[in-house]
């Protein structure tokens, strides 16, 4: 099994359709896929039009395992299930803050499902919480999307250094460029700078309005339009992300 | 991995069907149409039921051949299958998971077609009021193969639920009360009951219940009955060459009758019973010529494995001659089972085993005893034979010595299989389970000198010259292996018995005759 959370401290970069994106096509590959929806907002989940059952909570999160295997939900595409969040998750931080070993808490939680899964795809809400530690320690890699914008570059460097700080294992960071327009100097300038340098991947994903249409659609894009531009891009994205993972 | 289980409902009348589909579509779900299509299943078992008793029914469409959990309704295994035969062998099928566990239900039975049903399946994504697919409802209706009567079955509905949507589809089917809930089994055994089959109607295994206090002529009839029907129940695939196993429960069954009539003694007027023993021993030895060419067939591979590759290939003609001696014995006993003689036969010993007056005292003074007292005091005298027998073996241990051995032990296994009812199982089992341990050995025994016996006469037939050469060599070879194993069952004979005859044997068999065993 093989963890990715797709992570940024920043909101509005575009993690959803990321994890929407990369699940569904990590899951064509007929091992199955789990896309765990952490945030709150139920982004993920609403993508795939799946509500929690009323049963579900944090609480039942945190108690892992059996709780969370009973409420993972199948979405319309096979091979791809999904955990689906739960407004109460807001509450997530100060839970966790109660538990033992916070940290290790999502790893531990999700041991059982691994023999279930070949990816796990966490959807993580925008800040940098004990939440967020215990993503680190879940995660096999934490992909960050990244608009090429100086506020953006900002919270990367602003992560890069909790995890030196922290001393937590860096090289799980892989970056990449999103909601990019090319007809934008900036943009441009931003890429060409910091493509090539370790940690960031080459495939950057245009800002394009059928990524928007996501939310009419409420499907993956991939599974929508395959042929759309940003399709393509998602799909290149996967298989750099694959090949990073030794897939 | 996480799996749902499948909802089976039953509609009566059929036309109803549309009716159950609007009513569970009430709270503001909608059905997107899948696929409709019309298909056949065939449905296929042995004889004895071995899947169904292991609780799986095997199913075949067009393209495949499943395994489907009869609790579940889940299919386990699935194979390509594409021919569509009444019998097939699960050593026929390609390597894999489906092959195993056949095998591994009967290595030696045919699987027999049971029936075919011809099926209409539309097939629907249920969409929640988000328009999530939440599960898959299938409308199905069932006639038997060919037939036109689609009005009298019920319609079947399954609701497949996607994971996470089990609770809210059963809940579903709850509020609105739809059809009735119809498990994978129950609908295994209504399609069986409407084509006909007898569901684990056969069993060689003595399963009657004898009463303990009833005549002992009223039980040996029973007996007699069953073994007849075992009998008859048995033609069927022995004229229709389906397997092995018809033929060897035939033969089994004529061995208890005899073993009835010859064991259990004053029951019967012995001049009236000297006819049907000398009958059915007749029979029995119409029956050897094609048994004797079935067992080499079945030990071909395994006697072609105790050869050096380059000897497996010349023992082909010994096997494709027996091949041919067992056309020939087929074609001769078929000939007698359809004959006027046999069928005359069964009809007059069906007549005697119906019998239900007590015979004339004078001829037969042990009629009227209890159950009890006759099997007691026969299985007694059989066991006592055994171990007198068994202590005398020299200690060279010498073939005619272990071949009545042999014999002595089937004598008191049948005893004890035909009372076993009237024993608690907990003092019976035992002792069956010491019986079979020699009797593995002896039986061992005897079957390898049996083999190299009839091996040796083919070794002698061989005519002379050296285009023989590789023929005599295989045989010679096999005959070597033979007798390796034949000296390690008599080697290992002195110790099995030994293991038999001891204290806790005895002590076994003494609390299952000294009426502390009564129920």
């Amino acid at each position: 099994m093989k963890t990715i959370a797709i992570y940024s401290i920043k909101g509005g970069v575009g993690k959803t359709a990321t994890a929407v994106n990369l699940s569904y096509l990590s899951s064509l590959h007929s091992l199955p896929s789990l896309i765990c929806d952490l945030d709150p907002q139920g982004a993920s989940s609403f993508y795939f039009r799946i509500t929690a059952s009323k049963k579900f909570n944090s609480d039942k999160f945190l108690k892992g395992n059996k709780k969370i295997h009973s409420h993972i939900k199948a979405t319309d595409y096979e091979h791809l299930d999904l955990l689906p969040s739960d407004f109460s998750y807001r509450n997530l931080d100060i839970e966790l803050s109660e538990e033992n070993k916070p940290r290790k808490k999502l790893k531990k939680n999700l041991e059982e499902l691994s023999e279930d899964y070949r990816f796990i795809f966490f959807d993580c809400p925008p800040n940098l919480t004990l939440l967020s530690e215990s993503v680190f320690a879940a995660s096999d890699i934490i992909l960050v999307p990244m608009i090429p914008t100086t506020l953006s570059m900002r919270t990367y460097f602003q992560l890069t250094e909790f995890f030196e700080d922290n001393n937590l294992d860096s090289s799980k960071i892989r970056a990449f460029f999103t909601m990019v327009e090319k007809r934008k100097k900036m943009h441009r300038d931003i890429i060409n700078e910091f493509r090539n340098i370790p940690g960031f991947l080459t495939q950057t994903i245009p800002n394009n309005s059928e990524v928007e249409k996501m939310g009419i659609y409420r499907a993956p894009l991939n599974a929508v339009l395959p042929n759309a531009i940003a399709a393509k891009a998602y799909r290149n994205l996967w298989n750099e992300l694959s090949a990073v993972l030794g897939e | 991995m996480h799996t749902t289980k499948t909802i089976y409902l039953t509609v009566t009348p059929p036309e109803e069907s549309g009716l159950v589909i609007e009513k569970f579509l009430h709270s503001g779900w909608r059905l997107k149409a899948l696929s409709s299509i019309k298909e056949q299943f065939d449905f296929y078992d042995t004889f004895e039921w071995n899947a169904f008793e292991k609780k799986v029914a095997i199913v075949k469409t067009n393209k495949s051949l499943s395994l489907v959990d009869l609790n579940t309704g889940r299919e386990t295994d699935s194979v390509a299958f594409k021919r569509n035969p009444s019998i097939f062998f699960p050593a026929d099928l390609p390597p894999g998971k489906l092959k195993e566990r056949l095998l591994s239900y009967n290595d030696i039975r045919a699987f027999i077609k049971l029936c075919s049903i011809d099926s209409f399946i539309r097939s629907y994504h249920i969409l929640d009021d988000n328009e999530k697919t939440i599960g898959v409802l299938t409308a199905t209706s069932l006639c038997l193969e060919g037939q036109n009567n689609e009005g009298s079955f019920p319609s079947l509905i399954s609701l497949i639920p996607l994971r996470g949507y089990q609770e809210e589809i059963e809940k579903a089917v709850r509020h609105n009360s739809l059809g009735s809930a119809l498990d994978f089994k129950e609908l295994f055994l209504w399609i069986m009951s409407a084509s006909g089959q007898n569901v684990q109607g056969y069993s060689s295994k003595i399963s009657l219940t004898l009463d303990a206090d009833a005549s002992i002529y009223e039980s040996t009839q029973r007996l007699l009955q069953f073994t007849l029907s075992i009998l008859q129940k048995n033609e069927h695939g022995i004229r229709n060459d389906i397997d092995t196993e018809f033929l060897h429960d035939y033969r089994v069954a004529i061995r208890r009758t005899r073993s009835i009539l010859k064991q259990l003694k004053g029951i019967y007027d012995p001049k009236e019973t000297a006819f049907y023993l000398n009958t059915f021993k007749e029979l029995g030895k119409l029956t050897n010529p094609l048994r004797d060419s079935d067992v080499y067939l079945l030990k071909q591979e395994t006697y072609c494995n105790y050869l050096p590759p380059f000897l497996q290939s010349s023992l082909k003609p010994f096997f494709c001659d027996i091949d041919a001696s067992r056309k020939k014995s087929y074609r001769l006993f078929c000939r007698y089972l359809a004959s006027s003689d046999y069928q005359f036969f069964l009809h007059k010993w069906k007549q005697f085993v119906h019998q239900e007056s007590l015979p004339d005292t004078g001829q037969a003074p042990n009629a009227s005893l209890s159950t009890r007292t006759v099997a007691e005091s026969t299985i007694k005298k059989a066991w006592k034979k055994v171990i007198r027998h068994g202590r005398h073996i020299s200690t060279e241990t010498t073939d005619t010595e272990l071949h009545a051995l042999r014999i002595d032990c089937k004598k008191l296994r049948y005893l004890l299989e035909f009372f076993s009812s009237i024993f608690p199982p907990k003092t019976i089992i035992p002792v069956i389970r010491k019986m079979k341990e020699l009797q593995e050995n002896l039986g061992d025994f005897v079957d390898l000198a049996v083999q190299l016996q009839f091996l040796h006469n083919r070794l002698s037939a061989l005519p002379a010259g050296k285009e023989e050469l590789l023929s005599a060599a295989s045989i010679g070879s096999l005959m070597a292996t033979l007798f390796q194993k034949q000296e390690e069952a008599r080697r290992q004979f002195h110790k099995t018995f030994r293991s038999f005859d001891n204290d806790e044997t005895a002590q076994l068999f003494h609390d299952l005759l000294s009426g502390a065993s009564a129920k």
